[in-house]
């Protein structure tokens, strides 16, 4: 997550980017491999549980019944194979079957990711927009101004998605009714969602900004700016405001995991479709393959995440620019 | 919810000093759940599961501080009753994450050289996945129950502070005092016992208080998702579970449990921060 | 606040109210006002979104009874009438039925409906196709033979004169053969070929579900209420989880009609004007099953003093808010043919009585107020399935048996069992829990035969809750299965149900509701007589 020092050479340079992305496999292989076993810890017979499943009954099994699905899964196979089958498989992007729905994991994954991506990537722009008005409008405005702003971003940080979420529901979509109760994909439907994502993302990326903010606003470069007449809004915007993100940009590459995992929660109270309401479902009914597909997938996620903000980084901390030309 | 793991990475250190209203009210709050905690009745006018059919679904009064739920349970009851185990869960999670986080942390930190760079690769891994899918995968595995809530989230919110305890150890081996100290031929042992791990240890202190607030909101979370302790239980994140069925109706049901829950999280997070800043400001002296 | 009197009142009402709903669900509700809107699209909220679209969960039979047809419908008198079957015949020993089919019906793959595809259907369900058509034609069903090109003939190792009332469900729709057996299993999971009033469009999953409607449609059922193709163009099913959010959609107009009405908002859509349905779901109600073979309640007496020691009528009627039927028979439920009020009535809130019997039994009350008995404790384990096969309101009503047992000296442990374990067989045998919770839908009180066979090494039957394997009860039920006349039939059903009652195997507690709220523009939804669940062939909108 920090950003490592950079080097002159090209050659180094491209070292340093084979050595991130060497990195991110052996995560991402690690990621499938504690998924698969995790999988394999589960209780109870899994061959009981698909045909359960399908039936709607909590009942035993007889051993002519099971021996049908333990054979059409594999599921008598030894553990190795069925992990090293997965292994290359999952390099390939397959992910194996649904118990349930008897389609490629990979497919039900594709068809949900969409609606959840696009509710991430809302909610982060929205945090950040909350973020960047209200620590520019609060920071640096005197002891008051400043106990108040802090004071919101804490409480903002602290609010559960869970909890904020139906309030939301309740007093926006229930109560006044401005919004849809069922988010569905439409821009109607995204707004609530994404706005409890928001909230305690926003004040938990102003509480790093502020702190920045302040420190920045006594820079020589700062006053230098002022005394060359610039205005006070323009020098907040054009200059500190540069200097105070960076922590938050850090932040923003671990919010992205964070966000996809609050999705799982967001996508349950608005009836909203996504990996989350597919992740829930498939744990409850132990749909394993999707589950692990899920998680491997989030973990992915995370790890480019983190990538492209090691890239960020250095576009935008013009120390660092600096070192590197 | 989202605020967990840089929150202890990258505490954003706000100037506290001036406004020590906020300490007290903090621990004025959690010196009244304390109390609830150990001596719930002194607080609580009724049981947790006292069924009064008679007063089902009746809104906030005087007889009932927070209204009643479906069966007429006393929700203000509830949630005094309740403490003990929302505390307990958020307590023991935070103490499950921060051993677990202190043995990869000093093993990453300390260890030889293939140890190291496994264990470092495993805290890797285990940060790839969001706490909340981490959490979810051992539910999976072992069943929803209040154990499982304590070692879901520990084990969750885990590698974000090993890998804390890690950077903590290394900047602190490579500090002066430490250069100086084996310049000395201080022996290796002595040199970790007496200033390593006092030093990079501290801060866990105040790390401990942040991350008690932040495992109660997760684990209620849990059991809002239906995958932790389960309602009838006055656990705070079963409460707000079984009230939103009601949610149109008795709103109350939902609005108490979640003010306790957001109260106490802003309160750790507020004792956090200045045990932060005291501690910080010892080691500076 | 004088709500438990009230809701008494309101009880006899509320079945009156469930009698008339149920007779609304026949042609009567159709008077609707407006212009009726030619085609359209019908946005429906039901809870659950099954796996695949035909299969052996309700929820699955609720969404195939529309895009499957069946040989026969269940009309709202509990009369079997034509559907794919023109009419059918029991042979005199009882051990075949001929079915005959209407000509010139085809599958929506242009194939056939004729004999050699119904018979392959038998055969499919039994050997997997669908597990819970599976155990109703289990112990009976031979062999399907095609007789001619349009009949077919069932034969039956033992008479089963209700065999075609079994039939009417929803898990016994019929698919085209040549489908089975050529395409994938992905696609007669998402998109079963059937002869029905609609075909599946697409799945959306995790969201909805669109059926459009079959053109050609030539076979509705005797009990239907217009001929031709569907109304409307569509039907929309938009799963939604979450009651509270169902019921707000359908108040802002996003929906037309919802499954599941919780009882605490029953009455708001009642005043604001929406048409409500409700089903008492035939079959064995929501009940609690002793476990007969290890722990406590292997004592009658224990039994017994756990059934004395709950007004479940009182607990019933608060949560359930009237809407939600009191239900004291542990067999069937009030609305299954050859009910025995006798049994129903067997057991009603006396405390005094519950603990005398603990005391004969050796059960001792302690200084904690607990039971004890060589030093252990009255503890009983009550595991059920939150959020599957009970829901909230169901969760609250167990809160409330788990309360009053627990006055007269016994410790309940009350365990929600997530779906995912639950399925897996958590708890499912006699070591692991003391009492079963659990319903099982049914168009006659054969469900008894499934639920209470004796298990037998050779033949074990794990729906058998009690475990109680005994051959009084299950000779009972044989030949109230196979008893030729009706009367004889339910007499012998009736003797089941008080054997159990008088035992105390199983208690009642409520009837499984299957319910509709329907906004007012949109028309004869009915709810289907053998399952409750939403027909929309019939359906319009207005303007």
């Amino acid at each position: 997550m920090t950003p490592t020092s950079p080097s002159s050479t090209p050659r180094a340079i491209a070292l340093q980017v084979l050595h991130k992305l060497g990195t991110a496999l052996s995560v991402l292989i690690g990621a499938v491999t504690v998924a698969f076993f995790a999988q394999t810890a589960l209780p109870g017979n899994r061959a009981t549980a698909i045909l359960n499943i399908r039936a709607g009954q909590a009942v035993q099994r007889t051993p002519e019944e099971l021996a049908q699905i333990n054979q059409q899964y594999g599921l008598e196979r030894p553990l190795v194979v069925q992990y090293l089958d997965y292994l290359v498989g999952a390099l390939r992007g397959d992910f194996g079957h649904s118990y349930q729905q008897y389609r490629p994991v990979a497919e039900i994954i594709g068809e949900q990711l969409g609606a959840t991506v696009v509710l991430a990537l809302t909610a982060i722009v929205i945090a950040w927009i909350l973020m960047v008005v209200w620590v520019t409008l609060t920071a640096g405005r005197g002891p008051r101004v400043g106990a108040i702003g802090s004071l919101v971003d804490v409480t903002a940080a602290a609010l559960p998605a869970y909890w904020l979420g139906i309030i939301l529901l309740l007093v926006f979509a229930l109560g006044l009714r401005l919004f849809p109760v069922i988010g569905g994909t439409g821009p109607a439907g995204l707004v609530l969602p994404a706005l409890t994502l928001a909230i305690p993302l926003a004040g938990f990326l102003a509480q790093a900004t502020r702190t920045e903010f302040e420190r920045a606003l006594d820079q020589p470069f700062v006053i230098s700016a002022r005394m060359r007449g610039q205005g006070d809004l323009g020098v907040r915007l054009g200059h500190v405001l540069r200097h105070a993100i960076l922590p938050a940009i850090t932040l923003t590459g671990w919010a992205l995991g964070a966000t996809l995992s609050g999705a799982v929660v967001v996508e349950s109270i608005f009836s909203r479709p996504g990996i989350g309401q597919v992740l829930v479902t498939a744990v409850n009914s132990q749909d394993l393959p999707i589950v692990v597909g899920i998680v491997v997938l989030i973990s992915a996620f995370y790890v480019l995440a983190n990538l492209l903000v090691d890239i960020a980084y250095t576009i935008v901390d013009p120390r660092l620019k600096g070192a590197a030309s | 919810m989202t605020a967990l793991r840089p929150s202890v990475i990258d505490a954003p250190r706000v100037a506290l000093t001036k406004r020590p209203w906020s300490l007290y009210l903090s621990i004025g709050l959690l010196a009244f759940l304390a109390v609830a905690a150990v001596a719930p009745n002194l607080l609580a006018p009724y049981g947790p599961t006292a069924i009064d059919y008679d007063s089902a679904l009746q809104p906030p009064s005087f007889l009932h501080l927070f209204g009643t739920d479906e069966s007429g349970r006393d929700l203000y009851s509830r949630v005094i009753h309740g403490t003990s185990q929302s505390l307990l869960i958020g307590i023991g999670a935070a103490f499950v994450s921060l051993v677990l986080a202190v043995i990869l942390g000093a093993l990453a930190a300390l260890s030889v050289k293939p140890v190291a760079i496994l264990v470092d690769r495993s805290v890797e891994i285990l940060f790839a996945f969001p706490a909340l899918l981490l959490a979810l995968l051992l539910i999976a595995i072992t069943g929803p129950s209040a154990w499982t809530q304590v070692f879901a989230v520990g084990l969750g919110t885990a590698p974000g502070y090993a890998r804390m305890v890690r950077g903590q150890i290394l900047a602190a081996k490579n500090s002066g005092y430490v250069e100086a100290a084996t310049a000395l031929g201080h022996s290796r042992g002595r040199i970790l016992h007496e200033h390593i791990l006092p030093n990079a240890l501290r801060p866990l202190v105040a790390v401990f208080a942040l991350s008690i607030g932040q495992s109660i909101v997760w684990a209620s979370g849990l059991s809002f998702l239906g995958l932790g302790v389960a309602p009838p239980s006055p656990e705070w994140g079963a409460l707000l579970d079984a009230g939103r069925a009601y949610v149109t109706q008795a709103s109350w049901l939902l609005l108490f449990p979640g003010l306790v829950i957001v109260a106490l999280a802003l309160s750790a997070t507020s004792i956090g921060r200045h045990l932060q800043f005291y501690l910080e400001k010892g080691r500076r002296t | 606040m004088s709500l438990p009197r009230s809701a008494r009142l309101v009880a006899p009402l509320a079945i009156v109210i469930a009698a008339s709903l149920a007779a609304c669900a026949s042609p009567a509700a159709g008077s609707g006002e407006g212009q009726r809107i030619d085609g359209g699209t019908i946005v429906y909220a039901p809870q659950q979104e099954p796996a695949c679209v035909f299969g052996g969960w309700i929820e699955q039979a609720y969404i195939s009874y529309n895009v499957l047809d069946s040989l026969v419908s269940l009309d709202e008198n509990s009369q079997v009438v034509p559907w794919l079957a023109e009419k059918w015949e029991e042979s005199d020993d009882g051990l075949s039925w001929t079915f005959t089919l209407k000509d010139g019906v085809g599958f929506t793959d242009g194939t056939p409906v004729n004999a050699e595809a119904v018979a392959y259907n038998f055969d499919y369900w039994v050997t997997g196709g669908n597990s819970t058509a599976r155990v109703w034609l289990f112990g009976y069903y031979e062999s399907a033979e095609v007789v001619d090109d349009l009949t077919v003939r069932i034969n039956l190792s033992a008479p089963y004169p209700r065999l075609a009332d079994n039939l009417t469900q929803g898990y016994f729709g019929i698919q085209s053969k040549d489908a089975l057996e050529t395409r994938s299993d992905e696609d007669n999971c998402s998109a079963p070929i059937g002869s029905g009033a609609f075909i599946v469009e697409e799945w959306n999953r995790g969201q909805n579900l669109v059926l459009v409607r079959n053109e050609n449609y030539t076979s509705w059922p005797a009990n239907a209420l217009h001929e031709g193709p569907a109304y409307v163009e569509k039907v929309d099913w938009r799963f939604v989880a979450d009651a509270t959010t169902r019921v707000a959609a359908l108040q802002s107009s996003e929906v037309d009609a919802i499954y599941d009405v919780p009882a605490v908002q029953w009455k708001t859509l009642d005043d604001g004007g929406y048409e409500l349905e409700r089903y008492v779901t035939a079959g064995r109600p929501q009940q609690l099953s002793f476990n007969t073979q290890i722990g406590p309640f292997t004592d009658e007496r224990v039994r017994q003093a756990f059934a004395y020691s709950l007004d479940r009528e009182q607990i019933v009627e608060t949560i359930g808010q009237g809407v939600i039927p009191f239900e004291g028979n542990g067999g069937v439920s009030q609305s299954t043919p050859g009910y025995s009020q006798a049994a129903a009535d067997r057991y009603t809130y006396d405390p005094e009585k519950a603990a005398e019997l603990l005391d004969e039994a050796g059960w001792q009350l302690n200084a904690d107020g607990v039971r004890e008995k060589d030093g252990e404790t009255l503890e009983v384990v009550l595991p059920y399935g939150a959020g599957s096969i009970v829901n909230a309101d169901g969760a609250a009503i167990l809160q409330g048996v788990k309360e009053q047992a627990e006055q007269v000296g016994f410790v309940v442990d009350l365990i929600p069992v997530p779906q995912a374990e639950l399925f897996a067989g958590a708890y499912s045998t006699a070591e692991e829990r003391d009492i079963a919770v659990g319903y099982w839908t049914a168009v006659t009180s054969g469900i008894l035969y499934i639920n209470w066979r004796p298990s037998t090494p050779e033949s074990p039957n794990y729906s058998n809750q009690a475990f109680y394997d005994d051959e009084e009860l299950g000779q009972l039920i044989l030949d109230a299965n196979s008893a030729a006349d009706l009367d004889t039939q339910n007499e012998l059903y009736q003797q089941a149900q008080e054997y159990i009652a008088d035992h105390a195997l199983a208690i009642g507690v409520y009837a499984r509701l299957s319910t509709l709220a329907v906004a007012p523009n949109l028309h004869d939804v009915w709810q289907e007589h053998a399952q409750g669940g939403p027909t929309f062939y019939d359906a319009y909108l207005t303007e």
